[in-house]
């Protein structure tokens, strides 16, 4: 009687997907419309692979497959961009600004939207989220610069003498590569990454935002370089209570000399930011509360809320490995033409080494981005001229500007001090070599 | 003919691997090669070739006891499956079985080995399933609980090949606590005995020489003798990688065999075939660079790294891609000739579609290189 009332039911064979649907039945292996599973003879077979009805389980449909962007058409030739972030894009615009009808493939391995990444560095003090963040949808510029956009997929091989990319949504062909995959944040192991979060894309920090969204929280920020001491200051700003931790006694003391430095470490404390220089984490753990507590070689022990790895950035060799690619700390490529190793395949921003040095800052990647364009499209190329970006640290409350570069063992002098303001400068040869403001330069 | 080989190991300098070799390509072009048909219409199972080449060391020349030479297997699984797909299928069954049984390092195992590396006796490998368990695509069908002095498993397990009364295969059961849910996996080997029923599975379109069964096991006991790993995840971790660099070996084949067909009909179709795309020098320098990226990589088949593990999940993905499309090219170069119910090329294109479709199938490979390559995030 009750069958008369009950739901339809689905079991699925978990051994070949068939679905045995109790309203439909199975006739031709003698079950009847409105056969319930559990009258089904224990001795029936699946009618596909002939497993018994022990092998099936109650029918739950699966949440459909995230909506990943996937272009349609041919998969032919023309232009490859690996990487969605600024480099990507910006290279994208440069070639649509030269040809607008070159076909240009756009390879992303996030959702590939367009946001500008320096913002990270202030975005929670100012109340944004991942969403405001964005400034054009992945989708949508593609469709404005007529790319086909391949979003949420991964490069896994590539193949120089093939032209050949292969991805994890199939394989391109390409008549030019252009490879701005960037760089990822480099965990030391004492780092787990289920338990550290790196800001170093959308997504890293839209992950970290939501959980700060909940309250102010104790954060530790792991690495005092200029990515972790911009991160504290905003974080602080934003009413979390950090704590900034390095190996080097004052923050930014890789980089800038002492006076700088415990300038810095000052305007941090007025902020409320406790940082422990001369630390080296040894071990992270999960406390059964939730908490995350962080040990150290000199015995402190730590517990907060979360944390924040800010341990550098390197670049991924496996691709350039694979490839055959010339690799030094990033891909080679030539510093005029940013022509890798192999023919037919540039590279631009984070990923690369230019005489075997990264260069990770936002000002270089749009001359770059113009000059592979105009290497791809215009016939000749080779006008990049790579100059040392001007270093200004997002730190409001302390301002600092590096021009040049400065030598690791170089003396640093000091040009004129007073309270606010601290103007030094390096010297090689009689030469000023680099140039380092802190500090509001009175009207003076 | 012989157009150069894309897997060619790096120094079959001793006179032993010459001779292993030119064994195994006297029993692949010949007495296989002539079975060829009656394995495909007929279902053949051909372990009079199997015995024959384990006898010339073609089915343990990867075991470490051997020298670990995976450059000499996958050349020889290559020079197999250019003649036969189904066969070259065994050879990699019969090897995975063989790596199982040496990395498990129990000593009952271990003594078997020899007979089995020799071809003596004959094994192959139910963990389709678990491989795709253990990815979260699917779940595990086989179940165990423990008794004492072992584990009884119950469950079915559809599509293993290579297994036969008296012969035997690498499973994997989840085991189950008394309350039903799950503590961990074990791997044993399974000896097809009478406690084990053997059921027909429906019939492919191809590769039926392959000895496919489902096996039905109620309360099978697997004692300490039969375990390859307790807990196996660890296991699976550690063979992995070796085990789907393995199965490059049946892709490359049956890309040189395609490309063997194309070259055939060239003095008497080269004269239209050059209208077609994917011609044999297309094919051929990718099949050159594909076997230079494998040899490398069968150096180091334990390597261990996430970068190795992508690296042999690119290499087995592109392989079946080019299987696909050489198959289908030398189907075109040869014309009707090619589609003859006894011509090599439509049965290659069915023997390429398994390659492509078997566990891991080239969407498995992708949702794993996918999965690899995902940053992790705090939760």
């Amino acid at each position: 009687m009750s069958d008369m009332t009950r739901a339809w039911r689905q079991f699925i064979c978990r051994a070949c997907g068939l679905i045995y649907d109790e309203e439909l039945g199975d006739p031709d292996s003698g079950l009847a419309p409105g056969t319930r599973f559990e009258d089904i003879p224990d001795d029936w077979e699946c009618p596909l692979c002939g497993v018994t009805k022990l092998d099936f389980e109650p029918y739950v449909r699966r949440e459909a497959a995230p909506a990943a962007t996937v272009a349609v058409g041919p998969r032919g030739t023309g232009i490859v961009v690996v990487g969605a972030g600024l480099a990507g894009w910006a290279t994208v615009e440069a070639l649509r600004e030269l040809d607008a009808e070159v076909p240009i493939t756009l390879v992303s391995a996030c959702r590939g939207d367009r946001y500008h990444k320096p913002e990270l560095s202030l975005a929670l003090s100012r109340g944004l989220t991942a969403e405001s963040l964005v400034r054009e949808t992945a989708a949508a510029a593609a469709r404005r610069l007529g790319v086909r956009l391949y979003s949420e997929t991964f490069v896994v091989g590539l193949s120089p003498a093939l032209h050949q990319l292969r991805t994890t949504r199939g394989t391109l062909g390409y008549t030019r590569l252009v490879l701005a995959q960037g760089a990822r944040p480099a965990l030391p192991a004492v780092l787990p990454p289920a338990l550290c979060w790196r800001v170093n894309d959308l997504a890293g920090w839209g992950g970290l935002q939501a959980q700060l969204a909940r309250g102010p929280q104790r954060i530790a920020i792991v690495g005092a370089g200029m990515v972790g001491c911009e991160l504290a200051e905003d974080f602080a700003r934003a009413g979390h209570r950090v704590v900034l931790l390095d190996r080097q006694p004052q923050p930014l003391g890789r980089l800038l000399p002492e006076p700088a430095t415990r300038r810095l470490r000052q305007s941090q404390a007025e902020l409320g930011i406790d940082y422990r220089g001369e630390v080296d984490v040894t071990a992270v753990s999960v406390l059964a509360d939730g908490g995350k507590c962080i040990e150290t070689r000199c015995g402190q022990r730590l517990v907060v809320d979360q944390i924040v790895a800010a341990t550098g950035l390197v670049t991924d060799p496996r691709l350039a490995r694979q490839a055959g690619l010339a690799f030094d700390q990033g891909i080679r490529v030539d510093p005029l033409s940013l022509r890798t190793s192999a023919e037919d395949i540039h590279a631009l921003g984070d990923c690369i080494s230019l005489d075997g040095a990264p260069c990770r800052f936002i000002e270089p990647i749009g001359r770059q981005a113009r000059a592979i364009a105009q290497a791809l499209l215009g016939g000749d190329g080779g006008d990049y001229r790579h100059s040392v970006p001007v270093i200004r640290l997002k730190t409001r409350s302390l301002p600092i500007e590096l021009h040049g570069t400065p030598c690791a063992d170089g003396q640093w002098r000091v040009v004129s001090e007073n309270d606010d303001y601290l103007l030094m400068e390096q010297r090689v040869a009689g030469h000023t070599t680099s140039t380092l403001r802190v500090g509001q330069a009175s009207a003076a | 003919m012989n157009s150069a080989v894309a897997l060619s190991p790096s120094s079959v300098a001793g006179l032993a691997d010459e001779r292993l070799f030119a064994e195994v390509r006297r029993i692949a072009a010949g007495p296989l090669a002539q079975l060829a048909n009656r394995i495909d219409h007929e279902g053949h199972y051909p372990l009079e070739i199997m015995a024959q080449l384990g006898e010339a060391g073609a089915l343990g020349a990867h075991l470490q006891c051997r020298g670990g030479r995976y450059d000499i297997a996958l050349a020889a699984m290559q020079e197999v499956s250019r003649s036969c797909g189904s066969t070259g299928f065994l050879v990699w069954c019969q090897d995975v079985c063989g790596l199982y049984m040496e990395q498990s390092d129990n000593p009952a195992l271990l003594a078997r080995l020899s007979d089995h590396a020799q071809g003596r006796t004959f094994g192959g490998t139910g963990l389709s399933n678990p491989m795709k368990a253990l990815a979260g695509i699917e779940n595990m069908l086989l179940r165990a609980r423990k008794v004492p002095g072992g584990y009884r498993i119950s469950g079915s397990l559809p599509w293993v090949s290579h297994i036969a009364p008296g012969q035997y295969c690498g499973a994997i059961a989840a085991v189950e606590r008394d309350d039903g849910s799950r503590s961990h996996e074990i791997m044993f080997l399974l000896d097809i005995d009478a406690c084990v029923e053997l059921r027909a599975c429906p019939a492919f379109s191809g590769m039926e020489g392959t000895s496919t069964w489902r096996i039905q096991l109620d309360d099978y006991f697997v004692g300490e003798d039969g375990l390859i790993a307790d807990p196996a995840r660890p296991f699976i971790a550690r063979i992995r990688a070796a085990f789907i660099l393995l199965q490059a070996g049946m892709a490359t084949g049956l890309v040189q065999g395609s490309l063997d067909s194309m070259r055939e009909v060239e003095p008497v179709l080269g004269h239209v075939n050059h209208f077609l795309h994917d011609r044999p020098e297309e094919i051929q320098a990718e099949f050159e660079e594909l076997g230079g990226r494998i040899m490398q990589l069968a150096r180091n088949p334990f390597d261990g790294s996430k970068d190795y593990l992508l690296d042999v999940l690119d290499a087995r993905t592109q392989g079946a891609e080019l299987a696909l499309r050489a198959t289908q090219s030398a189907l075109m170069h040869q014309g009707a000739r090619g589609y003859l119910r006894s011509a090599a090329p439509q049965r290659r294109m069915r023997e390429a579609q398994f390659i492509a479709i078997v566990t891991p199938a080239i969407k498995h490979l992708r949702w794993e290189m996918a999965r690899l390559m995902k940053e992790e995030l705090p939760a």
